[in-house]
């Protein structure tokens, strides 16, 4: 027989040593990777992130008390939820009872300077009892720091070329030494799959810990672009192509109803940039703008004035918000 | 051991050897696995389908293995067998089993000097994670070579093989193999984006079985 001599593996050895670390990343970090069971038919994925603590998707927990987990040595253990963040799509577990030793390993975590478009990475899930199961790909793009459509701040967008199969969210993208480098996530952006960067996922971990919440910034108004008229732009010296944001609604008693915004206000610069989408807004309340003054350069009655608002802290959600879509 | 793909992107460019031995030893398993699969032609009233199938050990036995809903009942008996290197002849099935998706073809008696056939492996020794390759016809694309890995371990003996890996119609009874070249299943269905194989030593027992029935 021609074909496994110890001829033909030695001329496919590039392959075969990658095909060997892969084997080795998936082993190693199927031990951190755990089955949860809290939704009907098949379960999802977490990861051992801290003592005695598994972090996993939101949208994949559909019950928050007696939950059951099967740890990588086929053992199962009892959790309780601890808290979810909806805006990032993140829960927080914590087992009754610390796991055997053996039975389950913290997560191994690589730097997030370890992401780079093109690195060919693994997702590991265990979507239920029969093991552990993976799928290859790349990462496909990285870009800055994002909102999701409920409003989490994410550190950088991460999207991937590889399939998410079905309980794979929570799971870890690991990279071929077998180091987490995040959540794997499908419900954050209609099915594409994203990777939840271990800086956030640490981030809301800590927050959830200590607060029960993750801290969102807020101003309590509703804005939409608008571009000045020509004539108002020049007399202002904006020039001939000033843009704003026009306030349609203010929220009583929010911090920008007792800083005095008011409808039909355009906001042009705050923080001392300028101002053209709501986005720009949004960009500078950051979870740690709370409790801070912000600078806003407001056009009202063709006249420009300086406002001060003190960015307030949005109340946490109501259970039913918290829990997110249902995917 | 070094990891492969640990290297920065300097150690690349500084050793091209390293992406450029990855397509090699690709296309040297491309060679040998279009060597071992066939092209099968099953002719129905309205259209002339086209599935893969693997030339099954033992060699004396000159037979071919592909799924069961590659060769229909409906469709007849005898089909059209085409080689990697063009040469078509014209089988008869010899076995089916529809609830494993197996078929066996027989190749005539003077088929000629036919390929060796496949070495068969085992997928309980495959480790998840590990590379896996499939070959096939999808959508009539001849000999075309899908790359993966194994994406979980079989629960049992039996059970399918799951392989996170690109298949299409036309890949349907074509072998998948690890990269030494031995074929670990037989290509089936593509479920839930997975492909699935049926494995080796489940078609093999097929072929066992077949061969105390004639």
């Amino acid at each position: 027989m021609p074909s496994a001599s110890p001829g033909t593996r030695a001329s496919n050895s590039a392959l075969r040593a990658l095909s060997d670390d892969l084997a080795a990343a998936v082993e190693r970090a199927g031990r951190s990777v755990v089955a949860i069971h809290a939704r009907p038919r098949i379960p999802a994925s977490g990861i051992y992130w801290r003592d005695g603590v598994v972090v996993a998707t939101s949208h994949t927990i559909r019950k928050e008390q007696d939950i059951a987990i099967t740890l990588p040595d086929g053992t199962r253990a009892q959790a309780q939820l601890v808290e979810r963040d909806g805006g990032t799509d993140l829960a927080v577990l914590r087992f009754d009872s610390a796991p055997s030793t053996g039975a389950v390993s913290l997560a191994a975590r690589a730097s997030d300077d370890a992401l780079r478009v093109g690195s060919l990475v693994l997702a590991v899930g265990r979507p239920g009892s029969e093991g552990v199961s993976t799928s290859l790909g790349v990462i496909s793009a990285i870009g800055d720091k994002w909102r999701t459509w409920s409003g989490g701040e994410i550190d950088r967008f991460v999207r991937l070329d590889l399939s998410i199969y079905d309980g794979f969210s929570g799971g870890a993208l690991v990279d071929a030494d077998g180091n987490v480098l995040g959540v794997n996530c499908s419900a954050l952006a209609r099915g594409t799959p994203l990777c939840i960067p271990n800086a956030t996922v640490e981030r809301v971990v800590n927050a959830l810990l200590t607060r029960g919440h993750v801290a969102r910034a807020y101003l309590g108004v509703a804005m939409q672009p608008v571009r000045l008229t020509r004539a108002l732009g020049e007399r202002l010296g904006l020039g001939d192509a000033a843009r704003g944001v026009l306030v349609v609604m203010v929220e009583s008693d929010s911090p920008a109803d007792r800083a005095g915004l008011l409808v039909g206000d355009v906001i042009i610069a705050a923080g001392g940039k300028s101002v053209a989408e709501p986005q720009d807004i949004a960009a500078l309340l950051g979870a740690d703008r709370v409790g801070a003054e912000l600078e806003l350069s407001v056009v009202r009655g063709g006249e420009q004035r300086p406002l001060r608002v003190m960015v307030g802290e949005r109340a946490p959600a109501t259970d039913a918000r918290r829990r997110g879509r249902d995917s | 051991m070094t990891n492969a793909l640990a290297l920065p992107a300097s150690a690349f460019s500084a050793h091209p050897a390293v992406h450029l031995a990855f397509a090699h030893e690709l296309e040297a398993l491309a060679m040998r696995l279009r060597d071992v699969t066939v092209r099968i032609h099953t002719r129905a009233a309205r259209y002339d389908a086209v599935g893969a199938g693997v030339l099954w050990p033992p060699r004396a036995r000159r037979l071919v293995v592909t799924n069961a809903h590659v060769v229909r009942a409906g469709r007849g008996d005898l089909v059209g067998v085409e080689t990697a290197d063009g040469r078509v002849v014209e089988g008869a099935v010899a076995a089916r089993d529809c609830e494993r998706d197996l078929a066996a073809i027989v190749l005539p008696e003077a088929a000629g000097d036919w390929p060796a056939p496949v070495v068969l492996g085992d997928a309980r020794g495959v480790r998840v994670g590990e590379i896996v390759v499939a070959l096939g016809h999808p959508m009539g694309v001849g000999g075309a070579l899908s790359f993966g890995v194994l994406h979980a371990k079989p629960n049992d003996d039996a059970s399918w093989l799951r392989a996170d890996i690109r298949l299409a119609p036309g890949n349907s009874g074509g072998p998948l193999a690890t990269l030494d070249g031995s074929v670990i299943g037989v290509n089936c269905m593509v479920a839930s984006g997975l492909g699935i194989a049926i494995p080796a030593h489940v078609v093999d027992e097929f072929v066992r079985e077949g061969a105390a029935v004639s």
